[in-house]
């Protein structure tokens, strides 16, 4: 059931972003991505290789989907090594997460912008690798801080509902428990 | 601190090394198959949706319109205004016939060309997830015979070139995007340059930016630009108008003239647009023009 209503919202997440969000006509480049902001809720609620799966499996659509003007898997690589950080980061440090007591909106809002700057910094770091015109450091500096702000301005409708939802149909007996959780997601 | 399974660290690595082998199946030059593949299948999800939230977003934006003006005006203009767009892409097509049949005249007295055929397209997105290239999608694919390396035009000129087509969907790199490149040609002088978007390192800082190749070549504030066109007209047709040259800056010791160039198109508002599917029928370029060593096969 909560596996099924979280693959449905990351659907609709990469759908959104990819048929809604990039048709607004925004001035400045980038726009906020819904699929970080989705991929951070699973990967607050998610066991480290689940969290990877999932980046992985959304930024692999992101890829594909239209509009085609960057390798496919550039973005699958970033979101499913950022999935997986930040789930080791939250399950290992033991931060007072959604799984325990209910995270505030700004603590969601604090962690999405940090996955999308990080996000953001690998991105352009995989198209430095690759030979990328287009990342310059003034396009760098734009796209990220842009991007994060944005993200992280609709974390409170995209990260958050999907973090309650997961909270509301997870297992009681696995809600508080820290480390490596039994079972997938 | 970072313990976790070695079972999980494996998937990690599997899914890793697979978003880089995609990478690089897909960042090497030619069609690939199966990113071909992944790629049609995400346009199947694509087109339709798209579609359906331009027919859902169609009474918003009408309500816009009809905040400022009353429904019927606003029905009536947006009709009016696909109907000028139409005519505009027509008017296109017949002028970069005429010229590419001005310029043959007085070469080979040669007349009669083909026309172009243009198919009218709606830009669908305007950024793209992370903002880094100037793309847009556009509503028509190989099915309406769009081919990568096509020149897409809109009434007020040059918009840019299809770098990727899909069955329903293609992507166009617009003239602005940093990896774009332009021949072009000055209207008046003829001379040749090459448009650049974005700027080049010791230009101006600009949307488009025309690089001259000869350094002695007059050009002012106000002169316009036009494409200078690629062998077998791909990905460039010849004669489309690209901007207008805003400001020349003089460079000392360097081998061409750089010039801030005001775009033709308005690329904020890009709606209506043509792709050129079919240049002249035959092209007698090659086979009979001797050859000339400033003019390059530019794209």
């Amino acid at each position: 059931m909560r596996t099924l209503a979280t693959l449905a919202l990351v659907c609709v997440a990469v759908v959104a972003q990819a048929a809604v969000v990039n048709r607004l006509p925004l001035g400045w480049g980038a726009g906020p991505d819904l699929v970080v902001a989705v991929v951070v809720a699973v990967a607050l609620t998610a066991s480290p290789g689940a969290a990877a799966g999932c980046g992985f499996a959304a930024g692999l659509a992101m890829d594909v989907l239209p509009p085609a003007e960057h390798a496919l898997g550039r973005y699958a690589l970033v979101l499913c090594v950022a999935a997986y950080t930040l789930a080791l980061l939250h399950r290992n440090t033991g931060a007072a997460g959604p799984l325990g007591g209910r995270p505030s909106a700004w603590a969601v809002a604090g962690a999405t912008a940090v996955t999308a700057a990080g996000v953001g910094l690998g991105y352009a770091a995989v198209g430095l690798l690759m030979g990328d015109a287009r990342v310059t450091l003034a396009a760098v500096a734009v796209n990220v801080l842009v991007g994060t702000a944005l993200t992280a301005l609709v974390s409170p409708v995209a990260t958050l509902p999907l973090l309650r939802l997961r909270g509301a149909l997870s297992d009681g007996e696995y809600a508080t428990v820290h480390g490596p959780v039994p079972g997938g997601w | 601190m970072f313990r976790d399974s070695t079972r999980s660290r494996l998937f990690l690595a599997v899914l890793v090394a697979a978003a880089v082998a995609l990478l690089v199946l897909d960042a090497r030059p030619g069609g690939d198959p199966v990113t071909s593949t992944a790629r049609a299948g995400g346009e199947l999800v694509f087109a339709p949706t798209a579609a359906g939230v331009g027919w859902a977003v169609a009474p918003a934006a009408a309500l816009v319109d009809g905040l400022r003006q009353s429904p019927e005006t606003a029905e009536r203009v947006a009709e009016l205004e696909q109907a000028n767009a139409a005519l505009e892409s027509q008017l296109q097509a017949a002028r970069i016939d005429e010229r590419r049949a001005e310029q043959l005249d007085e070469l080979l007295g040669l007349a009669g060309l083909g026309g172009y055929e243009i198919v009218p397209a709606q830009a669908v997105t305007r950024v793209t997830a992370r903002g880094y290239a100037d793309t847009v999608t556009i509503d028509v694919g190989t099915e309406s015979g769009v081919r990568p390396d096509m020149t897409v035009v809109n009434g007020s000129g040059l918009v840019g070139r299809v770098t990727d087509a899909g069955p329903r969907t293609a992507t166009v790199t617009l003239a602005t995007d940093v990896g774009s490149a332009v021949g072009a040609r000055l209207e008046a002088t003829r001379k040749i340059g090459a448009v650049t978007g974005g700027s080049v390192p010791g230009g101006p800082d600009a949307e488009l930016t025309l690089e001259l190749f000869d350094l002695e070549a007059p050009v002012e504030p106000g002169d316009r630009v036009v494409t200078l066109g690629s062998h077998e007209g791909a990905p460039f047709v010849p004669g489309v108008p690209i901007g207008t040259v805003d400001e020349v800056v003089a460079t000392p010791g360097s081998l061409s003239r750089l010039a801030r160039l005001t775009p033709a198109v308005d690329f904020a508002s890009l709606d209506v647009v043509g792709v050129v599917v079919r240049g002249p029928a035959q092209d007698p370029r090659d086979s009979v023009l001797p050859p000339r060593p400033e003019k390059g096969d530019q794209s």
